[in-house]
């Protein structure tokens, strides 16, 4: 759905309220906790990974549909991107060279591109629903179903609070798994419970706004943060924020200025992380004029 | 305890992965108090045996028997732990604090306390504040020996701990290794490749060579007599370290 050209006012947003409050609601919600996750998916280098969730997840909506219209089977589209995201997380946290004998990256590179490729040919036979599968693919949609939105928030403060909970068991045994392994953590359930909520959070949230924007939110918030070289707690905080500004300050920018709402939400995303190397850059430019300053004061003179 | 008193006991242990042996079965024990050094050239199976001792890969055959309430702790190369990873050092060395699912409780003051000391032992208190991944190879090796000892160990297993130092770096290391062994009666095992310093230091070696097929353990004269140590690393003489 394409935003009204009319509608460009902060008076004709407040009075259609109704209508955005889900959306807004959905994108706060996705980018906080994504923005959260997405810690440990840069920290672990794991970007790759949340690309070939996001991209199952749009599968699993284009499959609700074929299904719906080809085999007359009802898979609510949330139920089927949910679905083949956790699939596609349990796939790619197999402790790879063991049960599947392909290197991680090789792994991650069939999902994503299967995944892909596939959805572009159920795409194909469902055209009646083309709209929708572009909605999944890049976050086109404006509006976000109550079902959706309620799947998201009790989704993302389940996840919110299982990982706080258990956050120092995370971080030691995602960070030094051998050693947690030694002094005794779960560290193969930690590792699980953090893939599997990554992938039913990816998977939920891409179903109500698109695979584009919570790629986005799940790498870009976290890449900012940690690019300012803040420590551990504050990033995972300001990560949730900035995630959630992401998401709320996209859908702004596409209302007022007539964007669509994923791309405007991505490139919102983009813009944190761009800013965060602008300040690194600066904070590094000093350094790199006291060089010459050193290289000078122990010059002989002329 | 174990029969032995020892805290951790090898039983004709079969190391080796797909099914395949690295070497011969072997029977030996971790003392306490001692500094053990794991000796062999490249590809000789250190670090798959202390895998396996350590529980992290299944033996082919044979048995690992712990001691039932014996505490081990391990520490990798320091290079492993991730570049980007913002944390002090103070809370790297609390990692050593956390035991099964113990990370569920709160954090509080005797935690601190516990890092605290531990950086002490270690000789690390000044590091304790400061970004892990800006310290020295050595400090970083200081900071992971506390974490070490904030897990107050039975057995402390270190994968080449001096890797990335220099010699003078590396002695130190090794020295104050030896000291904690015997003043605080930790066993503690460490891979490495520097002969001179097993010379020196360790009180037990553990030579494993897949040429002739043996693992021979011991005191550093004994190991260092044997026909296949001669072999492959000439004649070594055992000097007092302290």
């Amino acid at each position: 759905m394409e935003p009204e050209a009319a509608v460009s006012s902060w008076s004709a947003f407040i009075g259609a309220w109704d209508i955005f409050r889900n959306p807004l609601l959905c994108a706060l919600g996705a980018g906080a906790v994504l923005g959260f996750l997405g810690v440990f998916v840069v920290l672990r280098r794991m970007v790759f990974v949340s690309a070939g969730v996001t991209q199952s997840a749009g599968l699993g909506v284009a499959l609700a549909f074929y299904l719906d219209i080809h085999l007359g089977m009802h898979l609510d589209p949330l139920v089927g991107a949910a679905a083949l995201a956790l699939v596609s997380t349990l796939i790619m946290s197999v402790d790879s060279g063991r049960t599947i004998k392909l290197p991680r990256e090789s792994l991650l590179g069939l999902v994503f591109a299967l995944s892909g490729g596939a959805a572009v040919l159920l795409g194909d036979r469902i055209s009646q629903e083309a709209h929708e599968i572009d909605s999944i693919l890049f976050g086109s949609a404006v509006l976000v179903r109550t079902f959706d939105l309620v799947a998201v928030l009790v989704s993302g403060a389940l996840i919110l609070a299982l990982t706080l909970w258990w956050l120092r068991g995370l971080v030691f045994a995602s960070f030094d798994p051998d050693a947690a392994r030694v002094q005794g953590l779960p560290v193969n359930l930690l590792d699980r419970t953090l893939f599997v909520s990554i992938g039913i959070m990816v998977g939920v949230s891409a179903r109500a706004l698109g695979s584009l924007p919570v790629f986005a939110f799940s790498v870009l918030p976290a890449a900012a943060v940690l690019l300012l070289g803040v420590r551990l707690p504050w990033a995972f905080a300001l990560a949730t924020v900035l995630g959630a500004l992401a998401g709320v300050a996209g859908y702004l920018f596409a209302f007022f200025y007539q964007f669509p709402v994923g791309g405007s939400q991505t490139v919102m995303a983009g813009l944190f992380a761009l800013l965060a190397i602008l300040i690194q850059v600066l904070r590094g430019r000093p350094l790199r004029l006291a060089l010459p300053a050193r290289a000078r004061a122990i010059s002989p003179p002329p | 305890m174990s029969a032995h008193g020892a805290p951790l006991r090898c039983e004709r242990l079969v190391v080796g992965y797909a099914g395949q042996a690295l070497l011969p079965p072997c029977d030996l024990e971790i003392q306490r108090g001692k500094l053990t050094m794991v000796l062999g050239r490249n590809g000789a199976g250190k670090t798959t045996f202390f895998r396996t001792v350590l529980g992290l890969q299944p033996p082919l055959s044979g048995r690992v028997v712990r001691a039932p309430d014996a505490r081990i702790a391990y520490v990798g190369q320091a290079l492993s732990l991730d570049r980007i990873l913002p944390l002090r050092a103070r809370d790297v060395v609390a990692w050593g604090l956390m035991g099964g699912w113990s990370f569920l409780q709160r954090g509080n003051g005797a935690r601190r306390a516990a890092c605290l000391r531990a950086l002490a032992a270690a000789g690390a208190v000044e590091l304790g504040e400061r970004n892990y991944h800006d310290l020295s190879e050595g400090q970083k090796q200081r900071v992971l020996l506390a974490r070490m000892l904030a897990s107050q160990p039975d057995v402390g297993f270190l994968d080449e701990p001096t890797a990335a130092m220099d010699a003078v770096a590396e002695e130190e290391a090794t020295a104050q290794l030896a000291r904690l062994a015997h003043e605080q009666g930790l066993a503690i095992v460490v891979i490495s490749h520097v002969l001179g310093l097993a010379s020196r230091f360790a009180d037990e070696i553990i030579f494993l060579d897949r040429d002739d097929a043996v693992v021979v353990n011991g005191p550093p004269a004994a190991v260092f007599a044997h026909p296949s140590f001669r072999r492959q690393f000439g004649a070594l003489e055992v000097h007092d370290g302290a």
